[in-house]
């Protein structure tokens, strides 16, 4: 066992992080709607709760608790049971109450009683409504620091706009800077069919898997399957099949029309 | 200590806001908001649920406390089991009546 690192329990995607994120670095899990990135947010948590004794807090601005509860069942996650436990706390409320002395007085209190050592905010791009870009960036700064100083694990999701297409921004006010680690989720169009791309950006101090894996959200939740290793250009939205594997294609055509 | 359940009744039905706020805060304990706040996730303003967030805090169903330099409310979950104890009770015993 990696005691440096976090595992997500999601084995595939454990492996792609040589072990799991290095404990006490901040993620930022960015995606545009849609792409999965609370319920890998949330899979964090669960697991963290329930394989490793890791126990930890969901910080939500969008989404009422009541929605999440109702949501993560459908994946066989009873949160409501785990907040009984003590092994999860979901704390829904306005992004303005986290900034300045607010993540201290929210969050110390439960952090200590519960012993907990992750935390995902959903979502740091909410943020972003309530402050200029100046001060989000020293937010967000101040934010890190507070859950380093904690000792927390930590996922910020991040929305990003694109849905499928040739723009890639992260976030649009330097918060890849300030993180350890980046992973991009996204939607991408392959043989007119609809997929979802995972890939790891950059992981600080840490090899990582470079590959972009294709995943689903299944009943279990988040699923990792095999690479795009035959395609190229998922990342810029125009995929397009490599040109060795159009060369294997049209050689093995020609190879059966002269038989 | 907890008053006549009368009264609490009588203050928990008065409006429908209250109805509303009471539903928001049952559904989702982990709720800590302000004023401003809790007002939008009902579809409200902070003027129109102020008064019967006011009375719940009286009551003690509601707490507030200073966070980041702002009011943030959330649920004395405590005083509301007590509440919904006492209110059981109380119907129980009309019954029986």
């Amino acid at each position: 066992m990696n005691s440096d690192r976090a595992k997500t329990g999601i084995a595939e995607l454990d492996k792609m992080l040589r072990g799991g994120f290095m404990r006490g670095d901040t993620v930022l899990l960015a995606g545009s709607a849609g792409t999965g990135k609370t319920t890998l947010a949330l899979q964090f948590l669960v697991s963290g709760a329930t394989e490793f004794g890791e126990y930890g807090i969901f910080v939500t601005f969008e989404q009422m608790p009541d929605q999440i509860y109702r949501d993560a069942l459908n994946f066989g996650w009873d949160l409501r049971k785990l907040e009984q436990d003590r092994k999860l706390r979901l704390i829904c409320t306005s992004p303005d109450l986290i900034t300045g002395e607010g993540a201290s007085a929210l969050l110390d209190s439960p952090t200590r009683e519960m012993n907990a050592s992750r935390i995902v905010i959903d979502s740091i791009s909410h943020l972003q409504m309530f402050l200029p870009d100046k001060g989000m960036r020293l937010e967000a700064y101040r934010l890190v620091n507070y859950f380093k100083t904690k000792g927390l694990t930590t996922l910020l999701t991040s929305e990003s706009h694109e849905i499928s297409g040739g723009s890639l921004t992260i976030t649009g006010t330097g918060i890849s800077f300030l993180v350890d680690c980046i992973m991009l989720l996204r939607h991408v169009e392959i043989e007119s069919s609809m997929k979802k791309a995972i890939t790891v950006l950059k992981m600080r101090g840490s090899d990582h898997d470079k590959q972009l894996r294709e995943f689903e959200i299944t009943s279990q939740g988040i699923r990792l399957a095999s690479p795009f290793s035959q395609y190229e250009g998922i990342i810029t939205g125009s995929p397009r099949r490599m040109a060795s594997e159009r060369f294997i294609e049209l050689f093995s055509k020609a190879g059966g029309k002269a038989k | 200590m907890i008053g006549l359940p009368e009264r609490i009744i009588e203050t928990l039905l008065a409006s429908q806001t209250k109805g509303e706020l009471l539903i928001l805060f049952h559904k989702n304990p982990g709720l800590i908001d302000t004023l401003e706040g809790i007002a939008r996730r009902i579809g409200k303003t902070a003027k129109s649920i102020e008064q019967d967030v006011n009375d719940f805090v009286k009551l003690d169903i509601l707490n507030t406390k200073p966070v980041g330099g702002q009011e943030a409310i959330f649920l004395n979950l405590e005083r509301d089991r007590e509440i919904q104890t006492s209110i059981l009770s109380y119907v129980k015993e009309r019954r029986a009546r």
